[in-house]
């Protein structure tokens, strides 16, 4: 396998935009990365692009064929990838895959969507074999509630606090409001976080991520090519995608086996340790961590699970600002799901980007200091998890 | 106007009391719920499910409660009161999902023993009543 550079870092801002269509978010997305990388579109041999199952795509999820009709039909072959949540991590890996191999020296990758209003549903059909139906059917239990049981666990094994949980909303939202592409750029405090709405309790408005619609590309090109374009390229030292193992206990129907081990998402525990295994990295040589914290809850149970922490100790980690960009342990300096919301399918690509910046030097007023090796981590529908870490 | 479950072939009031129906491997002993017609264990060296029941008994491993009328297609009895919901720790096995049959609701704590119970969810258009698995203290 060759080394894959990742050259050209592009972003439409996350947001609700009602008046523009999924493929302008990604047209904007796709020139802002051509023109960061300095080439054209002409020159990209391939697309992996996420498939949306709520915007474009044709219906089919054929989201890279409109992004390639609308840039310019040159006739390169399309990779369309679908993972729920972790599609854009997940095209990312074909992506880099085509450069590593050989196959292709520059690769667009690509994941935009606008998001229907409210919660995430299910199909829509009345399917009896269909977990998401029984359990909203006959338990009454909507997608945030699966959340609020494992923070409520969390609670009871860790003694983690209402203000605790608030104060990673609080933490993200600071660094959301320092990134012009974040969509929620006001900061907060403990006390209005608790003052929400109660969602789901224990889990209030400010500590879930919202709906949002956006757009996020990258480059990715082989060593000789990244040289030509750049002295500093970002290095992509791993990219994994693993699923869940039969036996964690992560309940994704209505039922399952009581694990013999603690319960955790397998597939992003597994993702993460390929990602770093890759890139020939540990948890003390990351600088930053760019993790899927759809609720307030993955960011304290993650790093545990990851071994970037010790069990209990993520709570004591935010107390003393040590997950802040300038602490020990950067969590989401981007301001996360929780600032951006979620535009599903592109996730994985703006964490990218974010990881690109930061290791540039380019991040602003969010910059982790002498940023060298970032990891990114998304989760989806299916038991679906990706890790990447770029490197300088 | 009937009793009618919330879905069909998922529970039965067994002469034993109220179960769960599902299926267990007879090779490794996974539990499935609803049934499954082959077993996933990966490291389970030949598939033989067959039907199996399900609890009554078991613990609260964790729960939340339920403050806002469920989107469709969960359906409840207007006015909507909240509910606690959580998953259950069955002591044969299965980790189930359920909502917590209890008045009280700060009585509810993880880790609580609870039992099974065959228990109204809402009334249907016809004036059905509707019913559910669901655990109460045991
Ligand atoms: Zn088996």
């Amino acid at each position: 396998m060759r080394e894959v550079a990742a050259v050209g870092f592009g972003m439409h801002p996350w947001g609700k935009f009602e008046d523009k269509s999924v493929t302008e978010l990604c047209r904007h997305a796709v020139e802002a990365s051509l023109q960061d990388a300095g080439v054209q579109w002409r020159d990209v041999e391939a697309v992996a692009a996420a498939s949306s199952r709520f915007s474009g795509g044709k219906g089919w999820g054929l989201n890279g064929n409109d992004v390639v009709e609308d840039m310019g039909s040159t006739g390169v072959p399309v990779y369309n990838l679908s993972a729920g949540c972790s599609a854009g991590a997940n095209a990312f890996n074909i992506g880099y895959t085509l450069v590593a191999s050989g196959a292709h020296d520059m690769v667009m990758v690509v994941g935009g969507e606008k998001m229907p209003k409210g919660f995430i549903q299910t199909s829509g059909v009345e399917e009896h074999t269909d977990p998401e139906f029984l359990r909203q059917r006959c338990i009454g239990m909507p997608g945030p509630a699966f959340w609020a049981v494992l923070c409520r666990r969390r609670m009871h094994e860790h003694g983690t606090t209402e203000e605790q949980m608030a104060k990673v909303a609080v933490k993200a939202r600071k660094n959301g409001a320092l990134n012009p592409n974040a969509r929620y750029r006001k900061e907060t405090n403990v006390e209005e976080v608790l003052k929400s709405a109660l969602v789901v309790y224990p889990l209030h408005l400010f500590e879930i991520c919202a709906v949002s619609d956006g757009a996020a590309a990258v480059v990715l090109c082989s060593a000789e090519k990244a040289k030509q374009l750049t002295t500093k390229p970002v290095w992509v030292g791993g990219s994994a995608v693993a699923t869940a193992r039969f036996d964690d206990g992560i309940t994704r129907g209505i039922g399952g086996m009581v694990p013999p081990g603690i319960t955790h998402h397998s597939e992003a525990k597994a993702a993460v340790a390929k990602a770093m295994s890759q890139a020939g990295v540990g948890p003390k040589d990351l600088s930053l961590v760019e993790l899927q914290d759809n609720t307030v809850y993955y960011e304290l149970a993650f790093p545990e699970e990851w071994g970037l922490c010790e069990p209990g100790q993520a709570e004591w980690l935010l107390e003393h600002d040590e997950t802040t960009p300038t602490g020990k342990l950067p969590i989401n300096p981007s301001g996360g799901f929780i600032s951006f919301g979620e535009a599903t399918t592109a996730q994985g690509l703006f964490q990218i980007c974010e990881l690109g910046w930061q290791l540039r030097g380019e991040a602003g007023a969010r910059q982790v200091p002498n940023a060298k090796v970032g990891m990114s981590q998304t989760i989806g529908l299916g038991g679906n998890a990706t890790a990447v870490v770029l490197k300088n | 106007m009937a009793t009618v479950h919330a879905v069909e072939g998922l529970f039965a009031d067994t002469p034993n009391g109220p179960r769960l129906l599902g299926s267990r491997c007879a090779t490794c002993s996974a539990p499935y719920f609803p049934k499954s017609p082959v077993c996933h264990n990966p490291e389970c060296t030949e598939s033989k499910i067959e039907d199996a029941e399900f609890g009554p008994t078991g613990k609260l491993w964790g729960f939340t409660f339920q403050v806002f009328p469920p989107p469709p297609p969960a359906k409840y009895d207007e006015p909507f009161k909240p509910y606690p919901m959580g998953f259950i720790d069955l002591d044969d096995g299965l980790r189930v999902l359920g909502q917590v049959s209890i008045e009280d609701l700060t009585k509810v704590a993880v880790d609580m023993p609870v039992e099974m119970v065959i228990e109204p969810l809402f009334h249907d258009e016809d004036g059905n009543e509707v019913v559910t698995w669901k655990f109460k203290p045991s």
